[in-house]
């Protein structure tokens, strides 16, 4: 049946439409997951039965870098351990959390992190100084590496991506992840080789004082605006590199999650409007219904009064 | 043309996706786990292609007898003219859900054993076995309650005719 309306077009959406309408998976409609990819990189071979398979999720918001290692589960997914690059700013890094260098410390907190917490960090110390160079875990005799796969969402998958940033600091933190170099940024096609030298420029943030020094040139205005940060921390260009440096030690001396300082409130802050109660809501139409009665007797009140 | 006996013959609605749950499958297929011995139901699963068991097994129940990578083998009965034979056929777990067939003997079996294992603490003997529903006790029937005799009325011709007449 078509609804009735004003319309001079024939109405589309009938009916039959949405009685049709098959909606998509809630977090398909919302965006957030590929499916495709996730049965991929969730499904265990059988015969391996209860064995997780961790994903080492990598996610970009506008002003931060999430790093999980995430098991999945009927009840839902288990995260083991998460690096924020919020967190980095403990580490003495206050600036430019979400660029290539910031990235590669996010994705080396977390393997840091993980490893000491199975215990096997002193084994698997991975590649203490960055060269840009690909770097795998070797297994040692005792215990093996510990083995996560990349689950990049949504993002495009280009060369230089920071994503790959994450993923070089995991590796270079001790994490066994099946990789290949053609997507780091330096990875030359015309070569088909990765250029450590261009990589290892990236990962302590060459890119951007480079950068930075051709706008304090070309574009001194423009530098103040758009690092105005950096220069209110007072970074300068030639320090960024011994600041990521500085960076990377202090992870390595301690990776542990610090609690944050800030006391729970008592009374959280309320972000939803609260549900009412069957008696509430009923109040609520008698007291309606009671100011519509007064208001119309008001104005029939009004008109006798003006006839 | 005839129409042919090709392995999907007949298949169009038998394998067709529910309605309105086309698409993906969810998680939770291939989250599950089965070791060799559990009952399984046969439900193929139309949208994936690969390891798809015979029509005639759908909706059939079997049990486990062997676990693969991405596939189980599940040994299911058939009748062939006179006898029943068992059938192990290798099934993808898209095709394969847990079977609650055995789901009430298991939970009798665990509460069986714990009665059992109260008994013998308090030096009882008891029988868990299961008892037929037997006839309804009787009872009396409510003081006051007033009998009123049904019958059927003689047949009126005048008041049937009302209608058509």
């Amino acid at each position: 049946m078509e609804p009735i309306c004003m319309a001079f077009a024939k109405a589309q959406k009938t009916r039959s439409y949405f009685k049709g309408f098959q909606v998509q998976l809630k977090r398909r409609s919302q965006g957030k997951t590929d499916y495709r990819a996730r049965i991929r990189l969730i499904n265990q071979d059988k015969n391996k039965y209860n064995t997780p398979k961790y994903r080492f999720v990598v996610r970009f918001t506008n002003k931060n870098i999430i790093a999980q290692i995430v098991s999945a589960s009927i009840a839902g997914d288990h995260v083991l351990a998460a690096a924020y690059s919020h967190e980095l700013s403990h580490y003495g890094l206050e600036v430019g959390l979400t660029n290539y260098a910031a990235a590669y410390c996010t994705g080396l907190l977390l393997a840091r992190r993980i490893l000491k917490k199975l215990e096997i960090d002193e084994e698997y110390e991975g590649n203490v100084e960055a060269t840009g160079e690909d770097y795998s875990v070797e297994p040692t005799e005792s215990r093996r590496p510990f083995r996560v796969l990349l689950d990049v969402g949504l993002i495009r998958t280009t060369t230089g991506n920071r994503v790959f940033g994450a993923l070089k600091g995991a590796l270079d933190g001790g994490l066994d992840i099946p990789h290949g170099d053609k997507r780091f940024a330096g990875f030359k096609k015309d070569n088909k080789q990765l250029d450590p030298e261009v990589h290892r420029k990236y990962i302590y943030g060459g890119h951007v004082s480079a950068y930075m020094n051709s706008l304090m040139e070309d574009e001194p205005e423009k530098y103040q605006s758009h690092f105005s940060e950096f220069i209110k921390k007072g970074v300068e260009p030639d320090t960024i590199e011994e600041m990521y440096k500085k960076v990377h030690a202090a992870i390595r001396a301690d990776s542990a999650q610090k609690k944050s300082e800030k006391k729970q409130p008592k009374e959280h802050k309320r972000y939803n409007l609260k549900k009412l109660t069957y008696e509430e809501r009923k109040a609520k139409l008698v007291e309606r219904l009671n100011a519509l009665n007064s208001a119309k007797r008001n104005n029939d009140e009004d008109e006798d009064d003006d006839e | 043309m005839p129409a042919g006996h090709g392995l999907r013959s007949r298949t169009r609605d038998l394998f067709a996706r529910a309605f309105r749950k086309k698409g993906p499958t969810h998680l939770t297929t291939y989250l599950r786990t089965y070791k060799v011995g559990d009952y399984v139901d046969v439900k193929v699963n139309g949208s994936i292609h690969k390891g798809m068991p015979h029509k005639f097994y759908h909706g059939r129940t079997g049990r486990v007898w062997n676990v693969t990578k991405r596939a189980i083998g599940v040994e299911v009965n058939k009748q062939v003219g006179n006898r029943i034979i068992k059938k192990r056929l290798h099934v993808r777990v898209e095709h394969v859900q847990p079977s609650r067939c055995h789901e009430d003997i298991l939970l009798r079996i665990k509460k069986n054993d714990q009665l059992k294992a109260e008994a013998k603490a308090q030096g009882k003997i008891i029988s868990t076995k299961r008892q037929p529903e037997g006839p309804k006790p009787g009872f009396m029937v409510v003081e006051g309650a007033l009998l009123e005799t049904v019958t059927p009325i003689p047949y009126d011709v005048v008041n049937d005719l009302k209608g058509g007449y």
